[in-house]
């Protein structure tokens, strides 16, 4: 059990809960033929978390002092800000520079900072999964991706 | 027509070469997804998603729904079947169903019958789906004719039993997994509601009126949470690989477990229907009853088949069993099924009590595609059990990547939206880090799912009773529910309050 988390967490959810509250009092209360409005679901359950946040919240200050030292484990940051931030910009700026071009950029980007070295090796699996699966899924399946940007001139 | 008739046509629909076809896809990838320790049948499950609606867009919409949910229901058995391979060869379990597996199955690959343990799971996995089928087929038509008669308050009853039944037993914290529920059924809410036509905390802002889709969220949490897991934690596998010597079990094998594997996959079959309770308190229950039933219960971690056979069993049957208040009643009782439905809905077929009325094609397809899934498992397995393991030497390097590449496209693929890949993105961090301090998710997915459902109901109900929320009460069916749902949360609390240990399911 991890206090600092949980009570950021329950404070949190607390937010969460009391803006529901809030924003749900400015919906309609009543539809048509019925005096049952679409706000009664989400106020009540704004008002359910509300409690159990606070419960939570309560909670916390009963956890057994965590032992020293147990808790702590090497989180590996660097890597995991590496490819996750690889991984917003691939998702970002996919419709922008198409497909294919941001996921091969992606993987062989993940595949070296996972584990450096290879390099042939890695770009040969990124492309064959990135114009595979592109090729496979919009001229074999006639589904929709973003194809090469326009201005490589390739279509 | 009779159920047998229902029962033919069924296997006549799953008998169709494409189905025959999605059904092998599904146990072939779904033990591939076991035997990862990467990605469970949760995230296997909702990552196939958008690759099956891929794959089935040229057929009609009943039947593209029959295809995958054969495919994805593939998966999710043949995950649990896989998840036995890494509990014997390596001793870590590939899905949280199979730790128990781990106990004996571990000690009989050391004594070099690994191939013998993994023989077994095979067979009992095979027994418990057939136990499963024969269940589904006794069961299902009656549930749903007695679902049939429910009106909106008792269906309302009925899934806060559900939801406080699977809140009442995920993780360690009750108020943290009632928090997750209702979380998961306030995100529900935003859009527009079905109901009035009223847009509801979306705020002018486009991508918001259909809702958040539920097929982002639950790959974001499971799929991505898992990737950002191992990448941060640096988990690996330097176990070393059994051998694989003998694979076929002699006579005494078949004999020492054929009992196990009954009373596992009956067993496991009704810890399956009860919502909550999934495939891993079923193996635990197993192992724990063979153990009492046994002559020589010291024998048990020291490589007894018994030990491996009766779990195996049950996890297998539970997972079979757990289609069916999904299927009859439109309650999963899971994570998983839970994903299961959401692919359902997605395409247009509501599971429910209507289920078997309308589109008797698609449950009864998936009846008897899970039969014949199980002896593709069976089929495939006692061969090729050698190549199987060679998967869980893939390495992390390529395999997290392309989890995030196919989490990508196949949210892109469905939803053709930046912002649903920025929510991906968000729905993975946050996955992770409330996983990691006991936040249980299956609740939030299971609440996405059943909430407008849940909704719709309890509008329905109010609006027939004139706003009078004692209809609840009134009405004895539903006030057995709700007293049924709060005695589920308020029971394991009492017990912990004297000190007993209470079972949580960590598979959800």
């Amino acid at each position: 059990m991890n206090r600092t988390f949980d009570r950021y967490g329950a404070v949190a959810f607390l937010a969460i809960g009391t803006l529901f509250v809030i924003e749900s009092r400015k919906i309609t209360t009543s539809a048509y033929g019925s005096n049952v409005g679409s706000d009664i679901f989400p106020f009540y359950l704004g008002i359910i978390l509300v409690l159990l946040s606070i419960r939570l919240f309560y909670e916390t200050f009963r956890y057994a002092k965590s032992k020293p030292g147990k808790e702590k484990e090497k989180l590996d940051y660097k890597r995991f800000f590496i490819i996750f931030g690889s991984a917003v910009l691939y998702a970002y700026f996919m419709e922008d520079i198409g497909y294919v071009i941001s996921t091969f950029v992606f993987l062989l980007i993940g595949f070296q900072t996972m584990n450096r070295g290879k390099i042939w090796v890695s770009a040969l699996i990124a492309a064959i999964f990135s114009y595979g699966l592109y090729y496979l899924f919009v001229e074999i399946l006639k589904g929709t991706l973003p194809g090469f940007p326009s201005w490589l001139g390739l279509s | 027509m009779s159920t047998l008739d229902y029962l033919g046509h069924g296997f006549a629909v799953a008998l169709q070469w494409h189905n025959l076809l999605f059904a092998f896809i599904g146990v072939l990838i779904g033990t591939a997804v076991g035997v990862l320790p990467g990605i469970g049948p949760m995230s296997g499950v909702a990552l196939l998603i958008p690759v099956t609606a891929s794959m089935t867009g040229g057929l009609s919409p009943e039947q593209a729904a029959i295809s995958s949910i054969i495919l994805l229901a593939g998966v999710y058995y043949g995950a649990m079947y896989g998840g036995s391979t890494t509990s014997i060869l390596l001793n870590t379990p590939g899905e949280s169903s199979s730790v128990v597996t781990t106990l004996d199955g571990y000690q009989m690959a050391r004594k070099g019958r690994a191939g013998t343990a993994l023989a077994i799971s095979a067979i009992g996995s095979f027994a418990a789906g057939v136990v499963a089928l024969v269940g589904l087929i006794f069961l299902a038509g009656p549930l749903s004719e007695i679902a049939i008669k429910f009106g909106p308050a008792e269906y309302f009853s009925l899934m806060i039993l559900g939801l406080a039944a699977v809140s009442g037993l995920a993780g360690k914290s009750i108020t943290k997994a009632l928090i997750m529920t209702v979380f998961g059924l306030l995100l529900a809410t935003i859009g527009i509601d079905s109901v009035s036509g009223v847009a509801r905390f979306t705020y002018d802002i486009p991508v918001l009126y259909s809702g958040l889709e539920f097929l982002t969220i639950a790959v974001g949490l499971f799929a991505l949470g898992e990737v950002i897991k191992t990448i941060l934690e640096r988990e690996s596998n330097d176990g070393q690989l059994a051998k694989i010597t003998r694979i076929m079990p002699t006579k005494q094998d078949l004999k020492d477990s054929a009992g196990p594997i009954t009373r596992g996959s009956l067993l496991g079959f009704f810890i399956g229907i009860l919502p909550g309770a999934g495939a891993t308190m079923a193996s635990f229950f197993s192992y724990i009853m063979e153990k009492k039933f046994s002559k020589h219960p010291e024998k048990f971690g020291q490589g007894t088949i018994e030990g491996v056979a009766a779990p195996e069993s049950a996890n297998n049957a539970a997972a079979g069993g757990a289609m069916i208040p999904m299927l009859t009643l439109g309650i999963p009782g899971s994570g998983t099924t839970a994903i299961l439905m959401g692919a359902l809905i997605m395409y247009n077929v509501q599971p429910g009590p209507l289920l078997f009325e309308e589109h008797p094609q698609v449950a009864w397809g998936l009846i008897a595609s899970m039969f014949l899934g199980n002896l593709m498992l069976l089929i495939l397995n006692m061969p090729l059990v050698k190549i199987f393991a060679k998967i869980i030497e893939t390495p992390p390097k390529y395999l997290i990547p392309l989890i995030v590449a196919i989490s990508v496209f196949g949210v892109y693929a469905v939803q053709y939206t930046t912002f649903d890949l920025m929510l991906l993105m968000a729905c993975g961090v946050a996955g992770y880090f409330l996983a990691r301090n006991d936040f249980p998710l299956a609740p939030l997915v299971l609440g996405l799912v059943l909430g407008p459902m849940i909704e719709n109901n309890m509008r329905r109900a109010l609006t027939i009773s004139n706003g009078d929320y004692a209809i609840f009460l009134q009405k004895p069916i539903s006030a057995v529910f709700l007293v049924a749902a709060v005695l589920w949360l308020v029971v394991p609390i009492l017990m912990k309050r004297r000190g007993k240990k209470v079972l949580v399911n960590e598979e959800g």
